[in-house]
């Protein structure tokens, strides 16, 4: 069973969320998937124990008298090579690696070269949590390529969690298209509100289960629960607004290290979740 | 010899246009004939590298030298590369400007003066 932990808004704790869960399960696999940022290294501790690169193909082109890329330039669409006469400038950061510069340009003269645009992390920590993280290289823009070498890498025969990152774009939806329950994470503020709104449209989209959980319960207004109630969303857990939750977060400390009663209700969420997703 | 400025409009009342990538038009001067023309951008809802296509685009018409508000470090390259004169900061109604560069009163570039995607977003 897969289950994906997204939020719309960032900073809402979709890893505080994601890592109470997999150390309240104990055993499962954990996979985070904001490669842009991941930090729930910090919070799991995992004893990292192999490292694995991704490579994206790259063309190059091989400077000629004669020979001019106006035909690549012409073809991308992200205008990553630009040709000026015989001479051209290479964009790599723009580059979505289509190869279509190879098909359409002078025979012979652009040829592809594999380029690191990060790594994947994989770890363990006891009892029995398997931890997957990747990690995009700075400057690069290749998020979904780490993000597909993760997904190819999910279990699931195991119980996974995967911690999704903020925003409603591709690269959220490539953290819950394989998910058989998301939670959403969220806060009762008018931002909050919105994006899970957002998030909501995109899960339906691919009819996937869902329920919410409130973090810093207490600020804001209620019109988030209002709409949870009008629509019966279900909503999973109520975090409280507390200081010591922060300051247990800003040291590495997760919910468990807050209140080891959280686990109980962790536990009963997966209970939860095992029910609506009917395994 | 030709001259291109980024416009906010397709008329010789217009203003000069802050962004390179994404103006709406260029307008294509030739100082010698007083001839001009004005060419709309193809490139300014480009999903990215507006001003790496606009570069080229004008580059092809022939100009050498761009005076325009502010210019990424993209374009900047490709206008480099093809040693082409840039004038940045410049702003009010592109009249003047002409005027501005007849009497050589612009300073030419000597690095891009804004980050990519600067003209994002911006109507």
């Amino acid at each position: 069973m897969i289950i994906s932990v997204a939020s719309g808004k960032g900073g809402t704790g979709k890893t505080t969320v994601s890592v109470a869960l997999a150390q309240s399960l104990g055993y499962c696999n954990f996979y985070d998937f904001d490669v842009e940022a991941p930090n729930s290294d910090i919070f799991l501790k995992p004893d990292i124990n192999h490292y694995q690169k991704v490579y994206v193909k790259y063309p190059y082109f091989i400077k000629k008298e004669g020979v001019s890329f106006k035909a690549c330039s012409d073809f991308c669409h992200f205008n990553a090579i630009a040709s000026i006469g015989e001479d051209y400038i290479f964009f790599e950061e723009l580059c979505h690696g289509c190869g279509g510069c190879i098909l359409v340009g002078p025979e012979g003269y652009v040829r592809e070269k594999d380029v690191e645009v990060g790594e994947i992390s994989k770890g363990f920590k006891s009892p029995g949590i398997y931890f997957f993280m990747g990690n995009l290289k700075p400057k690069s823009m290749r998020t979904s390529n780490i993000q597909g070498d993760l997904e190819k890498m999910l279990d699931r025969s195991q119980t996974v969690i995967i911690d999704s990152p903020p925003g409603n774009s591709c690269n959220m939806v490539n953290a819950v298209k394989n998910c058989d329950y998301c939670i959403l994470v969220t806060e009762t503020t008018l931002y909050g509100l919105s994006d899970l709104k957002i998030s909501i449209d995109i899960l339906k989209n691919l009819d996937k289960k869902f329920g919410i959980i409130i973090n810093r319960d207490g600020i804001g207004n209620k019109e988030l629960e209002d709409f949870c109630r009008q629509n019966s969303y279900k909503i999973l857990l109520k975090i409280p607004n507390d200081i010591n939750i922060a300051k247990t977060y800003s040291k590495g400390g997760s919910l468990l290290e807050w209140d080891p009663k959280m686990k109980d209700k962790f536990l009963g969420i997966i209970d939860v979740i095992k029910e609506e997703v009917g395994r | 010899m030709k001259i291109c400025i980024s416009s906010t409009g397709d008329n010789i009342d217009s203003s000069v246009d802050p962004r390179f990538g994404r103006c709406p038009f260029f307008l294509i001067y030739d100082d010698g004939t007083e001839n001009y023309e004005f060419i709309s951008n193809s490139s300014r809802n480009a999903m990215g590298g507006a001003g790496i296509q606009a570069a080229q685009e004008v580059i092809s018409k022939g100009v050498e030298a761009v005076i325009t508000g502010n210019i990424g470090p993209n374009s900047y390259r490709v206008f480099e590369s093809a040693k082409i004169k840039i004038y940045t900061g410049v702003s009010g109604p592109i009249k003047e400007a002409i005027a501005k560069y007849k009497a050589n009163q612009l300073t030419s570039a000597s690095g891009p003066s804004v980050q990519s995607h600067y003209g994002m977003g911006k109507e």
